[in-house]
């Protein structure tokens, strides 16, 4: 039985298994984009903070998904919350290091020049240095998506009713094909791809300019 | 009026500037100078607050800055640096909107200005406005640089090693566009070099430092060329300085001779060329004198000694 066939004929489950999946992705990383953010520009202002947080977060990433998710499942019980939690967790450090590191690497003559005509501190982030930083952050956001967008069938083992269900299933059973972990498999390279292809369309449009004017 | 009172910047031990005392008269352009290291971007920095003085205080038309609103005082000070620092990811026009829109001032009014700045400084609108950073050169980025400076028409202009940067050249091009500018805008500007020829070119003054920020003579380019205060200073100035001197006066200020009986020389100068060129006009002519000429009226004659009278 070929793969597509087997898709087309199982998509009355697989079809809502596809949207939960891009759910807990998104909510996951529109939480991440936006700790990340906070955490990466306070990272990029003091370096102890930077040194602590980047700790912190690579720390989280070394934690095994299947713990991770079984421990948060414990406080915040089965289905999709631990696993958007724990996507959240794994995704800062890409988003906190690349912003942090985006900022930083902003030309100070830049940003002198922007103190020197007035601009308040938030407004030297705001118009300056997150703008001349975007295409880095982007970047980060990348990294992290097509990594949550993986580990997120992982979540199934703590009940996410996501794209991770076909293939446990599968694993689980004597009966289960190769066909049966492909049609989860797929779907979430397939979802991986276009998301990432999305953000590399933004970061392009974003680098206008931040990336043409390295000099300045 | 920039007032310096008794200012002091110390980093722990080191005394970057050490209690200076000065006026900088409304209008001028006052340059600081001296060796790498003196205390000149401390000195500067401190005018807009980038930099807060250990001790003493500095106003402005009498108002100490230290209790103004630092974003206020300093959207009321053009900044100009060496490395520019135009915003990359923002067109040109978009830069030297900056002040204005700071200011919140209509799109209307930012749009007329932004024109009005980049004909300023020699940049057409339609050609530039529109162009990147990164689509400029040095000279052009430099220009953008005060032209983003004066946005929002400031009194005051800092300028930190502006040409630093640029080859000599070009340097000389923009020293000389800045003054012709100033011709029309009577800024009070504060201009810092390490280049002394580049200081008694542009300066109305120039204050000398030394190591630590101390001031070791504030005077007029002619005064500290002809009578440098310390063996700092003369050191500073180099060889020739009188002969450079040359270069600051005018031929029509000096005491021209009337023409004699043989006739006038056949080689002439114009009236406003520096007492430099007529010495070289007068060392080329044969008889040692040449003629001064004001557009096509004779004003007289000048030899080396005119010159060296008008040079005491
Ligand atoms: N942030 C700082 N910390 C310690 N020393 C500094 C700092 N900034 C400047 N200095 C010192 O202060 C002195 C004057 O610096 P600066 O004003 O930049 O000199 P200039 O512009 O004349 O080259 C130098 O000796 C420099 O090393
Ligand atoms: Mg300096």
């Amino acid at each position: 039985m070929s793969i597509i066939t087997y898709i087309v004929d199982n998509w009355g489950t697989l079809g809502p298994q596809v949207t939960t999946h891009i759910e807990i992705v998104a909510m996951s990383m529109a939480a991440a984009a936006l700790i990340g953010l906070i955490l990466g520009v306070f990272a990029a202002r003091s370096e102890r903070f930077s040194t602590l947080i980047l700790g912190v977060t690579s720390t989280l990433l070394t934690v095994p998904s299947f713990a991770l998710f079984g421990l948060l499942s414990i406080w915040a019980g089965l289905g999709n919350p631990p696993v958007i939690i724990g996507l959240i967790l794994y995704a800062l450090l890409p988003v906190v290091r690349n912003t942090s590191t985006g900022i930083r690497a902003v030309d100070p003559a830049v940003t002198e020049a922007a103190r020197g005509m007035g601009m308040r501190p938030s407004q030297v982030l705001a118009r300056v240095e997150l703008p001349l930083a975007a295409p880095a952050i982007l970047g980060g956001l990348r990294q992290a998506t097509v990594m949550v967008v993986a580990i997120a069938t992982v979540g199934a083992t703590v009940g996410a009713d996501d794209l991770g269900q076909p293939i446990l299933e599968a694993l689980g059973r004597s009966s289960g094909t190769l066909v049966q972990v492909l049609a989860g498999v797929i779907p979430v390279a397939a979802i991986g791809l276009v998301a990432d292809g999305v953000l590399a369309g933004v970061q392009r449009v974003l680098s206008r300019g931040a990336a043409r004017g390295a000099v300045g | 009026m920039i007032t310096f009172d008794r200012v002091s910047k110390r980093y722990g031990r080191v005394t970057a500037v050490g209690e200076l005392s000065l006026e900088v008269a409304s209008g001028e352009i006052v340059v600081l100078a001296g060796p790498s290291g003196c205390g000149k971007t401390t000195s500067l920095t401190m005018i807009n607050r980038l930099i807060e003085p250990t001790s003493g205080a500095i106003s402005i038309d009498g108002r100490d800055t230290a209790t103004m609103d630092v974003n206020a005082l300093r959207r009321s000070i053009g900044y100009v640096i060496q490395q520019v620092g135009l915003f990359p990811h923002q067109t040109v026009a978009e830069n030297i909107a900056t002040v204005p829109r700071l200011a919140r001032w209509s799109r209307r009014r930012v749009a007329g200005r932004v024109e009005e700045l980049l004909e300023l400084v020699g940049l057409p609108p339609g050609d530039y406005a529109q162009r990147l950073p990164a689509e400029l050169s040095g000279g052009e980025r430099q220009r953008v640089g005060v032209a983003r400076a004066l946005g929002a028409d400031p009194d005051i202009l800092l300028m930190d090693e502006p040409f630093g940067a640029i080859d000599p050249v070009v340097r000389v091009r923009l020293q000389n566009e800045l003054l012709r500018l100033q011709k029309v805008l009577h800024k009070t500007i504060v201009f810092v070099t390490h280049d002394i020829d580049e200081a008694v070119r542009i300066g109305d003054r120039v204050a000398l430092l030394s190591q630590g920020g101390v001031l070791e003579q504030y005077a007029r380019p002619v005064e500290l060329l002809a009578h440098p205060a310390s063996a700092f200073v003369a050191e500073f100035l180099g060889e020739g300085r009188m002969v450079r001197r040359l270069a600051l006066l005018r031929v029509r200020d000096a005491r021209l001779a009337q023409p004699n009986g043989s006739g006038l020389p056949t080689v002439s100068v114009r009236a406003d060329a520096s007492l430099r060129d007529a010495l070289d006009a007068i060392l080329r002519a044969d008889g040692g004198r040449v003629t001064v000429r004001d557009v096509d009226t004779v004003l007289g004659v000048i030899d080396s000694e005119s010159i060296r009278e008008a040079s005491r």
